[in-house]
């Protein structure tokens, strides 16, 4: 593992290590160890109900779409690629409130439900960017952008239609929550997500190639246009993945990957593996601390992760947009 | 029927129809130039000859067999292309981008193997890139980068070469420099080329083949001398010009009217 990874790693297990011992009780560094190795003392109870399974289940859904994004702002060549910003996690906000909206609950349909959404998302976005060219990657982000608002628009209508309290309770989950999180919303996105990375992984030579342009990559020997589709689905699914569990939660995508490419390169070299589990890294990173400091920022008040996360990620979408408006990318 | 020939080859993007009933045999063991004016479907036979474009109607057939019914991979170790404009990814070094070379000869899961290696350095000695493998590509000059482009085609190991315009935003040393590269790989290692080119009397001098294009069709093909005559300059670009021979080579120079 490179230096950048391994720094990467690190500031991921402190900030589990913050998430675990801050919030209404605050566990000092002996609680925390022996709740940690034995189960037991007042670190115990916090550490296995209380914020165990909500910093697990949040790093685990922030590295899916960290993930998630580095795959589009790779295969897109776009540094402004990302589900959330395309209005992939909004279709698949839609489609899992329509699932539970039905009464069909938690679990598994609400997951096939954000999946469902997600790729149908994702296939109207490409249909409606596509032209004689093919797939503009500019074209894909900004038509991406307005289906992203549309989506949005028809979600806040279905939740017109919902009687009071279940309204209130999608309106906390679409801002994306962790709140509440058991071991049950952690292991789903662990068996859901660990098998679509492993995937993943496997397609990181195509990336490789792909990233040199499609002519180059073809005349190596890449199928392009498949390898591209299978990407776009992984990318399309690790999203999904994670809304199933965290709810929509904007510019983690974003975020992650730009971030994670900083890092690496003043650690050294970046290839596309590097920057795919960096994002990870760096996506979890990202969830866990915006989740802690939605806790903590206001004392006895709970704020979404997805407030949070819109805080830091708006000013880092403006620095990603001036960036690219001066290298002449927009 | 060895190398690489184009059938009665017929290319078009949607309906629109950039080459027509072009029939081309491209000699083994030479550097081939294709010239024309701009928009005469240079580029796009190159990209059919290289598999990227299904035409129309007609074939190109690798030593005799139709390149669409050939495996992608197959095809890319016996066949390399350099577009005219491939990207370097953010912070790669020189030897990281040739390794992607390799792409064609690497199974799945397989790691770098001794032959990889082997190509790697073969292919950064014969570009005079050995010594600055470890450095980041985007610090290099235009002329050093357009050779880390063909060092990557040459780790590829093909027994055919394709360049688009790989002297294009260069200056003049610098175009000499590549071409004179290509010329010299043609001639030490028997690799067949094939490179679209804008400069006639450069292409004149390094090439061996020309191929002179318009509107679709091959207008001549031949030496230098054969080709580049006044009449198909004016037939091919409306250009009236003297072709004079070359005071340093030999070859056919050409000066507009």
């Amino acid at each position: 593992m490179s230096r950048g990874l391994s720094l990467l790693a690190a500031a991921l297990l402190l900030a589990c290590l913050l998430g675990l011992a801050v919030g209404e009780v605050l566990l000092g560094p002996a609680d925390l160890w022996r709740g940690l190795l034995t189960g037991e003392g007042p670190g115990g109870f916090t550490l296995r109900v209380l914020r165990g399974p909500r910093v697990a289940t949040g790093a685990l859904a922030g590295a899916a779409l960290g993930m998630s994004g580095a795959i589009f702002q790779s295969v897109l060549r776009n540094p402004l690629a990302a589900p959330d910003v395309m209005g992939f996690t909004a279709g698949a906000g839609l489609g899992a409130l329509a699932v539970a909206g039905f009464g069909a609950g938690a679990g598994l349909s609400v997951t096939l439900g954000a999946a469902a959404g997600g790729a149908g998302a994702a296939v109207a976005v490409a249909l409606l960017a596509l032209t004689r060219e093919g797939l503009v990657p500019l074209r894909l982000v900004l038509v991406g952008i307005g289906a992203g608002f549309t989506l949005t628009a028809l979600t806040g209508f279905a939740m017109t239609r919902l009687p009071g309290p279940e309204a209130m309770e999608a309106q906390r989950w679409l801002s994306g929550s962790l709140a509440a999180r058991t071991w049950g919303h952690a292991g789903q996105i662990a068996l859901t997500a660990l098998p679509l990375a492993l995937l993943t992984a496997a397609l990181v030579p195509a990336l490789a190639l792909l990233e040199m342009g499609d002519d180059l990559a073809a005349g190596l020997g890449l199928r392009v246009q498949r390898a591209r589709a299978g990407l776009a689905a992984l990318g399309v699914a690790l999203a999904a993945a994670a809304v199933a569990v965290a709810g929509p939660v904007p510019f983690i995508a974003l975020m992650a990957g730009p971030l994670a490419r900083g890092a690496l390169r003043r650690a050294g070299t970046a290839g596309p593996g590097a920057v795919l589990a960096g994002a990870a890294l760096t996506g979890a990173t990202i969830a866990v601390l915006a989740d802690l400091a939605a806790r903590a920022a206001v004392p006895g008040v709970q704020l979404p992760l997805g407030v949070m996360t819109g805080i830091l990620g708006a000013p880092c979408l403006l620095w990603l947009l001036t960036r690219e408006m001066e290298r002449g990318g927009l | 029927m060895t190398g690489l020939r184009a059938e009665n080859l017929t290319l078009a993007y949607d309906r629109r129809i950039v080459v027509e009933g072009l029939t081309l045999a491209l000699p083994a063991g030479r550097v081939t130039a294709i010239l024309g004016p701009n928009g005469c479907g240079k580029s796009t036979l190159l990209k059919a000859l290289a598999r990227l474009i299904r035409p129309q109607a007609g074939r190109v057939t690798l030593d005799g067999e139709d390149i669409h019914a050939l495996p992608t991979r197959a095809v890319a170790r016996r066949l390399g292309l350099l577009p005219q404009a491939p990207i370097a990814p953010e912070g790669i070094t020189v030897g990281d981008l040739v390794a992607r070379g390799r792409a064609p000869w690497r199974g799945l899961l397989a790691g770098w193997s001794a032959a990889d290696e082997a190509a790697r350095a073969a292919a950064l000695a014969a570009t005079g890139l050995t010594d600055l493998a470890a450095r980041p590509v985007a610090d290099l000059s235009g002329g050093q980068r357009q050779r880390v482009w063909i060092a990557l085609a040459l780790a590829q190991q093909t027994e055919h070469l394709l360049l688009d315009e790989p002297t294009t935003w260069l200056d003049l040393p610098h175009q000499i420099e590549v071409l004179a590269l290509l010329r010299r790989l043609n001639r030490e290692q028997g690799r067949s080329i094939v490179t679209v080119l804008h400069d006639l009397s450069l292409a004149a001098r390094f090439a061996d083949h020309l191929v002179l294009m318009a509107a679709g069709r091959v207008l001549a093909e031949g030496t230098p001398e054969e080709v580049l005559t006044p009449g198909a300059l004016e037939d091919a670009f409306g250009l009236r010009a003297l072709v004079i021979a070359d005071p340093v080579t030999g070859t056919p120079l050409v000066v507009p009217a």
